[in-house]
C-alpha cells in the first residue's frame, strides 16, 4: 500500500489522479514535439506515455523504486539469524543484573506472558500468538561471563527453537554501554525466522530492536513513552505504530 | 474538550474530542490559554508529510497553565503558568544530557518509521505526524519536569506562546550560524521564525542582517520590527543583489527560515519560473519529496568557507543539489529541529531586558472555532497575517 496525497490508502499497483495527468500532459507534449521535429521516436514515447496516463498505469513508483534505492533501508540480516545493537545510558553491571533476572525480559517483548525460573540456569517461557495460541519453550543458559555477555538455548520440543547472546561492553566517550542481542532460530522442526514472523506477526529483526529499546527506555527514563489513550477525532484513541508503517 | 482536527488535505475542522488522561507518572496536563499556528504545520496539511492520519489533533506551539501532573513530576506545580516546548526531550538520554533534544532517544513512542527513512529515531514532536510520535498538543505532556518552563512575572502570556517554537527555533538558527562581531548574515524566509532569527543575530553581534522573501507586510515587518534589510526575491536577483550588498563576498551565514515548500523566483515563462516547474512535477510524481530551492540559492550566496544554517523543514529527498559547490566553497551546515529546552531561560531573559519582544508576531488573536479559517489565512498570507493565536 502507498498513501495517496489526499491522505488516504489506495493499492500500490495503480496511479493515482495527479500521476495519470501528469503522465498525459507530458506525453501529449512530447508527442507534438516530436511530431514537428519528425522524431518518430521522440513521438512514440508521448503517445506511450499518453496512454499510460489515460490507462492510469503506474509509472512513477517502478521508477521511484528503481532511482532512490536508499529511499527505505531494508533489513540485511537473515530470516535466520537476527541482531539489533543499541546503546544504553546507565552502566554495564546495571543492565547485566537487569537481563540475569530473566522474569524481567517478560517485560521486553509485548507476546510474552510470563517467564518461570526451574533453576539458577533453566527456565519455562510462555508466549502468545495471534488468537490468543499459546507458544510454549524451556530455555538453559550456557554461558555467564559476568557485566559481559549472556547466552543461552532452548531445550528439546520447543515451540520456538532458538539461541541467544546478549553482550555488554562500554561505550566509548562514557556514552553507557553498547548492548548487542543476537537470536538465532534454526530448524529442524522449525523455518528458522518464518517461525517468529508466523507465530507473533512481526520480523524477527524488529522484534529484537523493539526489545532492545524496550530495555534503553525503562533503564533511562523508567516508562515507555506512549500515545495509547491520548484523544484524537477518531472517535476512539488507539493508535498502533503498524498502522502507520504497514 | 474541543481541539483542531486533520481530516485530510486542506481539511480541518474543530471537534469535540476526550479530554486527556495522565498516561505516565512523568505527564502533566496542561489547560491551553493561546496556541499558536506555525509555518512547519502547513506542510502537513498540505499532506506533504506522509504520516498523518485523519483525526489527527494539530498545532504545537502553546502556553498554558498546569492543572494535573504524575506522581514523578517535581519541578512543577498545579496552577503554574507554562510554555511547552513543542519537541519533546526525555530529558535522560545521552542527547538530552547534551542538550540536543531535538535528537532524543526516548521520547517518539512511534520510531520504526523514521528508522526506515532516515536512519535513525529522533524526538517526538507535538501535533506533527505519525512519523514524530503523533502526539496532541491538548493538553498532555510527556517528561513534564523537561519539558515544561513556568514563565517569569514578567512575560506576558502573548510574549511567551512563541517561546514554545518560533524563538527557539530562530534563535537557534542564528547559533548554529557561530555569528561573529561583523558578520552579515541572511535570511530566507520573513516568518515568525525567519524574523526571530534576524533579532537574535543582532543578539549576537551581527553587523547587518538582510531578510529574503516576497509578501509585502512580512518584508516590511522584517525591516520595521526585526531591523533587517530587505530584498524581495520576486524583484531581484537573489544572487546579484547579495553580492552587491557584500562587496561581492556573500553573507557569512546564510540562514533557511523557510524549508521544503520553497519557491525560486528563478527565471520564468509567462510568471511560471522552470525551477519551481521542475520541482512541482518531480514533486507530483513522488521522484522528489522536498522542494529545496532555498538550499540551491544559499549554497551559490554564501560567502566561500561560510555557514548554512537550516531550520526551515525538510521531510524527504531533495534533487540537483550542488554539492560541487558546497564542497568546493568549504561551506559549513548546520542544521536541525530546535533544541528549545537549551535557550528557554536565556529568551525569557532576553524577553525581560526587553532585547527580544516576540509578542509582535501575534497579528491576530481568535477563538479556537475558528481555527480552520485562521489556517487559511495564515496559509494565503492574507490580511498581513504573520501569526494567528487562539485562545479556547
Amino acid at each position: 500500500m502507498s498513501r495517496g496525497r489526499d491522505g488516504g490508502w489506495r493499492p500500490e499497483g495503480s496511479a493515482g489522479t495527479l500521476e495519470r495527468w501528469a503522465a498525459i500532459l507530458g506525453g501529449t507534449a512530447l508527442g507534438f514535439a516530436g511530431a514537428r521535429r519528425g522524431s518518430w521516436a521522440l513521438a512514440a514515447l508521448g503517445g506511450g506515455l499518453f496512454l499510460a496516463g489515460a490507462a492510469g498505469v503506474p509509472l512513477s513508483s517502478p521508477l521511484r523504486r528503481a532511482a532512490l534505492p536508499a529511499l527505505r533501508r531494508e533489513p540485511t540480516t537473515t530470516q535466520a539469524t537476527t541482531q539489533a545493537n543499541v546503546t544504553v545510558a546507565v552502566p554495564a553491571e546495571k543492565l547485566f543484573r537487569h537481563w540475569r533476572n530473566v522474569r524481567h525480559l517478560a517485560a521486553l517483548f509485548p507476546h510474552l506472558d510470563a517467564v518461570e525460573i526451574l533453576s539458577d540456569t533453566e527456565s519455562r517461557w510462555k508466549a502468545h500468538g495471534p488468537g490468543g495460541v499459546p507458544v510454549v519453550w524451556n530455555s538453559r543458559i550456557d554461558k555467564v561471563r559476568e557485566n559481559e555477555l549472556i547466552t543461552w538455548h532452548t531445550l528439546e520440543g520447543a515451540d520456538l527453537p532458538h539461541r541467544g547472546i546478549v553482550l555488554f561492553r562500554p561505550a566509548p566517550g562514557g556514552r553507557g554501554t553498547e548492548v548487542s542481542l543476537t537470536l538465532a532460530y534454526h530448524p529442524p522442526g522449525g523455518a528458522g525466522g518464518d517461525d517468529v514472523s508466523r507465530l507473533f506477526g512481526v520480523a524477527p529483526e524488529q522484534q529484537a530492536r523493539e526489545a532492545l529499546r524496550c530495555l534503553k527506555r525503562l533503564m533511562e527514563v523508567g516508562e515507555l513513552p506512549t500515545i495509547d489513550g491520548q484523544p484524537s477525532g477518531r472517535g476512539e484513541s488507539r493508535s498502533r505504530t503498524q498502522e502507520v508503517t504497514g | 474538550m474541543r481541539a483542531l482536527c486533520w481530516n485530510g488535505v486542506n481539511d480541518l475542522r474543530v471537534e469535540r474530542v476526550p479530554d486527556p488522561t495522565i498516561l505516565g507518572p512523568q505527564d502533566a496536563i496542561i489547560k491551553v490559554g493561546l496556541s499558536s499556528v506555525c509555518g512547519s504545520d502547513l506542510h502537513l496539511i498540505g499532506g506533504h508529510v506522509p504520516t498523518m492520519r485523519a483525526g489527527d489533533i494539530i498545532g504545537h506551539e502553546f502556553l498554558g497553565e498546569v492543572v494535573e501532573k504524575g506522581p514523578e513530576v517535581t519541578r512543577l506545580n498545579r496552577g503554574d503558568r507554562v510554555i511547552t516546548v513543542s519537541i519533546i526531550g526525555c530529558g535522560k538520554c545521552w542527547h538530552c544530557e547534551h542538550e540536543e533534544f531535538s535528537l532524543c532517544d526516548n521520547s517518539n513512542p512511534q520510531p520504526a518509521f523514521e528508522e526506515a527513512a532516515y536512519g535513525h529515531c529522533t524526538a517526538g514532536i507535538f501535533g506533527y505526524s505519525h512519523a514524530f510520535g503523533g502526539y496532541a498538543e491538548y493538553i498532555r505532556v510527556p517528561f513534564a519536569d523537561t519539558n515544561c518552563f513556568r514563565v517569569p512575572e514578567g512575560v506576558t502570556d502573548e510574549q511567551a506562546v512563541f517561546v514554545s517554537d518560533a524563538v527557539p527555533t530562530g534563535y537557534m538558527a542564528a547559533d548554529m550560524g557561530s555569528i561573529k562581531p561583523g558578520d552579515v548574515v541572511a535570511v530566507w524566509g520573513c516568518g515568525g521564525v525567519g524574523q526571530m532569527a534576524m533579532k537574535s543575530a543582532f543578539l549576537m553581534g551581527a553587523e547587518r542582517v538582510i531578510g529574503i522573501d516576497r509578501v509585502p507586510d512580512r518584508l516590511r515587518a522584517a525591516q520595521m520590527k526585526a531591523g533587517a534589510e530587505t530584498l524581495d526575491y520576486s524583484r531581484v536577483d537573489v544572487y546579484d543583489a547579495l553580492l552587491a550588498m557584500t562587496g561581492g563576498r556573500g553573507p557569512d551565514v546564510c540562514i533557511d527560515a523557510v524549508g521544503m515548500e520553497a519557491d525560486s523566483g528563478a527565471p520564468s515563462i509567462k510568471g511560471l519560473a522552470i525551477e519551481d516547474l521542475y520541482d512541482r512535477g518531480k514533486q507530483v510524481l513522488r521522484l522528489e519529496s522536498d522542494r529545496p530551492a532555498v538550499l540551491r540559492q544559499m549554497i551559490q550566496c554564501c560567502r566561500k568557507g561560510g555557514t548554512l544554517s537550516i531550520v526551515g523543514v525538510y521531510g524527504g529527498l531533495i534533487d540537483k543539489f550542488p554539492m560541487g559547490a558546497a564542497m568546493n566553497k568549504a561551506l559549513t551546515f548546520r542544521m536541525g529541529q530546535q533544541h528549545g529546552q537549551r535557550y528557554v531561560k536565556r529568551l525569557f531573559e532576553h524577553i525581560e531586558k526587553g532585547e527580544l519582544d516576540p509578542a509582535y508576531l501575534l497579528t491576530h488573536k481568535w477563538v479556537l472555532d475558528d481555527a480552520p479559517q485562521g489556517y487559511r489565512m495564515f496559509k494565503e498570507k492574507a490580511d498581513d497575517c504573520m501569526r494567528v493565536v487562539f485562545a479556547p
